[in-house]
């Protein structure tokens, strides 16, 4: 079995902290060369759950819109959650799950405004569990 | 490149301190934070030799800020006794070395605590936990006018303080979001609907004050308050629910800034600045404190992404910090 990439970056990551850091010359070196291996856990373990993470908030993000549709009395939000609701993420790709990712939170924003606009306790809590849980998923573990 | 930078310095120095056999020596770039780029160098004129630090805008800065107000806020509470390091020069024109800069007092003999450090304090954990939180609570303290910072960027007027930052830092998040926001844009409506008690008084907000912006001694002395670059007229309680931010609690938010237990810092703050921290009212300016977070974190991200400022400091505020305030804020805003 060959090293995957988050495998390859993890190691890489632990070689230039433990073994280069110590050798460069002054501290403006080492500390950016630290950050430069943060970046690479960081980087590892969003190879291995980027696209799960996108996937998982598109698709929370599109049955919110489905079920808040049915409760929104605005016509035009209405309409424009349910066609949401009905898209798919063309690939699997980051930069495509990024697109469609951008356009659902571009509506929960709107939707969100309306439910506190109305005072509509439940939709505000539920778009809140959507949010804590995307939220959730995508801290990022410093070790 | 730093020998030239040394020379330029050097010819720099001498015109402005009069002093023509000034030397600079030991040039050598250090951290100071991705919005400006900082140096430690050494200067001998006659038996003198001074550790000194030179700080010069980037090619592209983290979030516009002022190096006039730096420098006049390190000259005010140097003045003032505080421990910041002593102001030397500041020069605004690109002439001398293409950037403007400011040159200050190196401190040297200290440690500066990183944030994914979980004990950086050890032992003096208590003793510069007193000291962290009364410094704050004398900066809270000053007269604005009295030290000659009575002009500052900011708003005089107690009951639109909080108005005033939430517009600034939602201006920046307008600017500069590459991807929509659903949190923060929650944080910054709640933050309009639910305004806070007009500020007891305005003072000088530091802007920054946080554990990893002071330099700390072996005795456990705080003996420098550093980055002043984000200093402004405002509530003071900014700069304290800045300090409590989850963020820079070393991993243990019982202990803002890793230091003292939270109802003993926020009590010393009282004490030495003689003001109240009304619990409602702090708890606007927390949520506000990580929204200001979420912002800098989202032009940190921005900076990186768009070529102007590729320091990886950048892009890790753009990652890890910004997942970690999305969290606290999402925890504060649906409770």
């Amino acid at each position: 079995m060959k090293p995957e990439v988050d495998q390859i970056l993890g190691l890489s990551a632990q070689q230039l902290m433990g073994q280069v850091v110590p050798l460069l010359p002054n501290s403006f070196a080492m500390g950016s060369v630290s950050v430069l291996g943060m970046m690479m856990t960081f980087a590892a373990q969003e190879y291995e759950r980027g696209a799960d993470i996108r996937v998982r908030e598109n698709a929370d993000m599109r049955a919110l819109f489905r079920e808040a549709a049915g409760t929104v009395s605005d016509a035009d939000l209405k309409a424009q959650l349910l066609s949401a609701a009905e898209t798919r993420d063309p690939s699997l790709a980051i930069s495509a799950l990024n697109l469609a990712n951008a356009d659902l939170r571009r509506l929960l924003i709107r939707l969100q405004a309306h439910a506190e606009e109305k005072g509509e306790r439940a939709l505000q809590r539920r778009i809140w569990d959507v949010l804590k849980a995307s939220a959730g998923r995508r801290l990022l573990r410093l070790a | 490149m730093s020998g030239e930078l040394a020379q330029r310095l050097e010819k720099y120095l001498a015109a402005k301190l009069g002093e023509s056999a000034l030397r600079v020596s030991d040039l050598a770039r250090i951290p100071g934070g991705a919005s400006r780029e900082t140096y430690r160098f050494r200067a001998r004129y006659g038996d003198v030799e001074r550790a000194l630090i030179l700080r010069r805008d980037p090619p592209a800065s983290l979030i516009e800020t002022d190096r006039t107000t730096e420098f006049r806020a390190y000259q005010a509470f140097h003045r003032l006794g505080l421990p910041v390091p002593e102001p030397i020069a500041l020069e605004l024109e690109a002439a001398a070395l293409e950037r403007p800069f400011f040159v200050m007092e190196e401190i040297t003999g200290c440690e500066v605590a990183s944030i994914l450090n979980p004990d950086p304090y050890g032992a003096h954990r208590g003793k510069i936990g007193e000291q962290f939180w009364s410094v704050l609570g004398r900066i809270s303290a000053a007269d604005v006018d009295d030290i000659g910072l009575g002009d500052l960027e900011g708003e005089r007027d107690a009951s639109a303080a909080w108005r005033h930052e939430v517009a600034r830092w939602e201006k920046v998040i307008d600017e500069d979001e590459r991807e929509p926001q659903p949190i923060a844009r929650a944080a910054l409506r709640w933050l309009k609907r639910n305004p806070p008690p007009p500020a007891q008084k305005i003072s000088v907000v530091h802007g920054d004050y946080r554990t990893g912006n002071f330099l700390f001694d072996a005795k456990g002395d705080i003996r420098a308050i550093l980055d002043w670059e984000m200093a402004h007229l405002g509530d003071p309680l900014e700069d304290l629910a800045w300090a409590l931010d989850p963020l820079w609690a070393h991993g243990d938010p019982t202990h803002p800034a890793g230091l003292i237990a939270r109802d003993d810092a926020i009590r010393v703050w009282e004490k030495t600045s003689g003001l109240k921290a009304d619990a409602k009212a702090l708890a606007w300016w927390e949520i506000f404190a990580s929204l200001k977070g979420l912002a800098i974190w989202i032009s940190a991200a921005s900076e990186y992404a768009e070529g102007r400022n590729t320091d990886p400091v950048n892009a890790f505020s753009g990652w890890y910090c910004l997942a970690f305030h999305n969290k606290v804020l999402a925890e504060r805003l649906s409770a």
